[in-house]
């Protein structure tokens, strides 16, 4: 049973939707993500669960119940909210301690409960402290503990980790990650940074315009996307897309964009009767940075030149961005293999992809991979 | 151009002390990068040369003369801040004219040619006619960089100029700032948080931490070669693994390290319980059967970060540690994996966080 179901849930402020025809389920001790880019609705998604919302239409269903006009405070479960304010005057302890002794629990409950998850956020040492005594990655630290310091098995945490600098963000998600194992809860938690979804999700679910286009575990996903914003921004960074051209080429498709033209290989009676509804036309062709590839072609693939713009350092990998006669493409290189191309700024380089990497999307639907040329 | 040096440089605020005993050397011609977690010093660093900040103790010299006495002005320093400072009502070509103009020995024809040069750089030349009012803040602060530059003062400091920038802007800024520092090879120093901007447009880092340099080095030479374990932390992502006080008994000079199954030569130092090793995760190889000096690991999980690769946490006993591997690999990988450490790529850290020269060699 799910543990927590959302169903045709919509949401409009005035004339804004906000939130169509929603619908979403959570199994029991999933670390779901619902990931989207900022203004895509994961936001007041995360409010309607907690009840700080309610849906114009639609059901919130938590533990097989219907929570829909259920008011917060009665919902049972903890909430992490995206902008934190700690009690300055408190100290990191009754910070933490907040949400129990309002609901007047018992001191030895308290006690345990506050100790637990400071050691899970590893903020033990800081208790007596005020938090202005704090960092910042601390004080995140704190308003995190406090929202899973109260005994129950939901608990949602919308955006935690934004605005912190990615050192204390790779740490805490290592933390985040283990709090939610060891407490085996369920977690629904929001981002619009797609590697802070990948390392966390059991299941991603992906939001855009208001609406799940999506769902999956983060590999599914990433390997086989069947909507465009799903291939577009699950994954680091984002994969690059260019306008094309589909029409009818015997019985099969073909694909022309400004860099290469090529037999599409289509799979799912589905998407070839999307194909027909849309009847051709513009189609949005995908390609991840790490398959675009500077150097001299591999037989079979699709190759075109570019001229390098930058080439950004990470440490570990270089991202390299070119332009191809007017388009521009991201790369990802491994830095072993960076140090040895000899590629400059402003250069001009031969790239090429395979075409079993390149997808089609229609209307944002898949239709398929390129073929191999015969 | 000259070289411009700090000497014994500390800087106390209050009980805080800020700076302590820097010594260092910025190379005429070259960008260095301050580069450091908030409360590091380097804006402190950069304050203090540019003449905004007084020592407590300690020199800055331009070339072989002390600047302390000297005001911003005397000094002859460009600055390009957070926020663009450009000047409205006036283009863009006025806006790079107007420091060249106070300068009364420019001729007219080397004022138009070093604009024309910076235009063309930035590939401005279009944009040239443009009120201020026109352009987004990225470009803006693309003039605002011009400018300093076109005026070719002894040194330029750059204060965080990409950070607040909108996302869109900040890929070109990035370029136009790499391309400006190719071409035109001034002396800057330009301060950050951001170890990829630092990674990218610097000739040579100086890590800050705490009020020091961790360590001074090009960008490659510090993430591969870190000489201390600050910087093996703070970058990378995630950065390196670390493995404190785990050398196993010694016998001689062969000492047992973890992850390793058999023991290892050490040269160059004296074995000792208080080394700390640090590999990246990057260079910890993963397979799915055992190789030559393999040990077996179990996988507490794996997920796709940057470029599709994957990140697995792994564990042998107790020992916690991470592997960043290709795809392919990390597909294949189950519940455990077999992992080795290239001995070229450990680090070994002193008790005082340097690397000693060590070199380790299968016995």
């Amino acid at each position: 049973m799910s543990i927590l179901e959302l169903k045709n849930v919509v949401k409009s402020y005035g004339k804004k939707t906000v939130l169509r025809d929603i619908n979403l389920s959570v199994q029991p001790g999933d670390f779901a993500v619902i990931f989207g880019l900022p203004v895509s609705g994961k936001s007041v998604l995360v409010r309607l669960i907690a009840g700080l919302e309610r849906p114009d239409a639609g059901q919130v269903i938590l533990r097989g119940a219907d929570m829909t006009q259920i008011a917060p405070g009665d919902r049972n479960l903890g909430y992490v909210p995206q902008s934190f304010a700690l009690y300055p005057h408190f100290s990191v302890y009754d910070n933490i301690a907040y949400p129990l002794s309002l609901i007047r629990a018992p001191k030895s409950d308290i006690e345990q409960a506050v100790q637990r998850v400071a050691q899970l956020l590893k903020i033990e040492q800081f208790l007596d402290r005020k938090p202005e005594q704090l960092s910042g990655g601390q004080k995140q630290r704190v308003a995190i503990a406090r929202g899973l310091v109260k005994k129950t098995d939901i608990f949602l945490l919308d955006d935690p980790l934004v605005g912190l600098d990615f050192k204390l963000r790779e740490r805490l998600i290592d933390d985040l990650k283990q709090s939610q194992e060891q407490l085996k809860v369920t977690f629904i938690y929001t981002t619009s940074e797609a590697i802070e979804a990948t390392q966390l999700a059991r299941t991603i679910a992906v939001m855009e315009g208001g609406e799940i286009v999506e769902t999956g575990t983060p590999e599914a996903l990433y390997d086989k996307p069947m909507r465009a914003e799903t291939m577009r921004n699950v994954g680091f960074p984002q994969s690059n897309f260019l306008s094309g051209e589909l029409r009818r080429n015997g019985d099969g498709l073909r694909i022309k964009t400004a860099l290469f033209e090529s037999d599409v290989s289509y799979y799912s009676a589905q998407a070839s009767m999307s194909v027909d509804k849309a009847l051709l036309g513009n189609a949005a062709v995908g390609v991840r940075p790490e398959h675009i590839v500077i150097g001299n072609p591999t037989p079979g693939s699709l190759s075109f030149s570019a001229k390098v713009l930058l080439r950004e350092n990470l440490g570990g990998e270089e991202i390299v961005y070119l332009d191809a006669t007017g388009q521009s493409l991201t790369t990802v290189l491994r830095s072993a293999d960076a140090d040895s191309t000899q590629i400059d700024i402003d250069q001009h380089v031969t790239a090429y992809v395979r075409p079993s990497d390149v997808v089609v999307y229609v209307d944002s639907v898949y239709v398929g991979r390129l073929a191999i040329a015969e | 151009m000259i070289d411009i040096t700090v000497q014994n440089l500390s800087k106390k605020f209050d009980d805080f002390t800020a700076l302590k005993e820097l010594n260092m050397t910025f190379r005429a011609g070259t960008v260095t990068c301050l580069l450091g977690p908030s409360g590091c010093g380097k804006t402190t660093l950069m304050r203090i040369i540019a003449g905004l900040e007084t020592p407590s103790t300690g020199d800055v010299k331009f070339g072989s003369e002390s600047v302390l006495n000297q005001s911003t002005r005397q000094r002859n320093i460009g600055m390009v801040f957070q926020y663009p400072v450009v000047y409205r009502g006036i283009n863009v070509r006025q806006n790079i004219e107007l420091p060249l103009l106070e300068d009364k020995s420019l001729s007219k024809t080397e004022r138009d040619r070093r604009i024309d040069e910076v235009l063309d750089i930035l590939e401005m030349r279009d944009a040239a006619k443009k009120e201020i009012n026109e352009l987004d803040n990225g470009t803006r602060q693309k003039v605002a960089c011009a400018r300093e530059v076109a005026r070719q003062p002894k040194i330029i400091l750059f204060d965080e100029p990409i950070t607040n920038v909108d996302i869109n802007s900040k890929l070109q800024l990035k370029r136009a700032l790499k391309e400006l520092f190719t071409r035109l090879k001034q002396t800057i120093i330009y301060v950050t948080h951001d170890q990829t901007e630092a990674m990218t447009l610097a000739d040579q880092i100086a890590l800050m931490n705490e009020g020091e340099i961790a360590q001074m080095a090009s960008p490659r030479e510090l993430y591969n070669k870190p000489n201390d374990a600050f910087a093996g932390f703070f970058l990378g992502n995630p950065g390196m693994n670390f493995f404190e006080g785990l050398l196993g008994a010694a016998a001689g000079n062969v000492i047992m390290l973890p992850l390793f199954s058999r023991g290892l030569a050490l040269s160059g130092i004296a074995p000792s319980r208080d080394l700390t090793m640090g590999i990246r995760p990057e260079f910890v190889r993963l397979s799915a059967a055992p190789t030559a000096n393999s040990v077996k690991a179990s996988v507490t999980s794996k997920a796709i970060v940057t470029g599709g690769q994957y990140l697995v946490a792994l564990k042998v006993g107790d020992i916690a540690f991470k592997s960043k591997t290709d795809g392919a690999t990390g597909r294949a990988i189950g519940h455990e994996a077999w992992v080795e450490l290239p001995l070229e790529r450990i680090r070994l850290f002193g008790k005082d966080g340097h690397s000693p020269d060590a070199v380790l060699k299968f016995n």
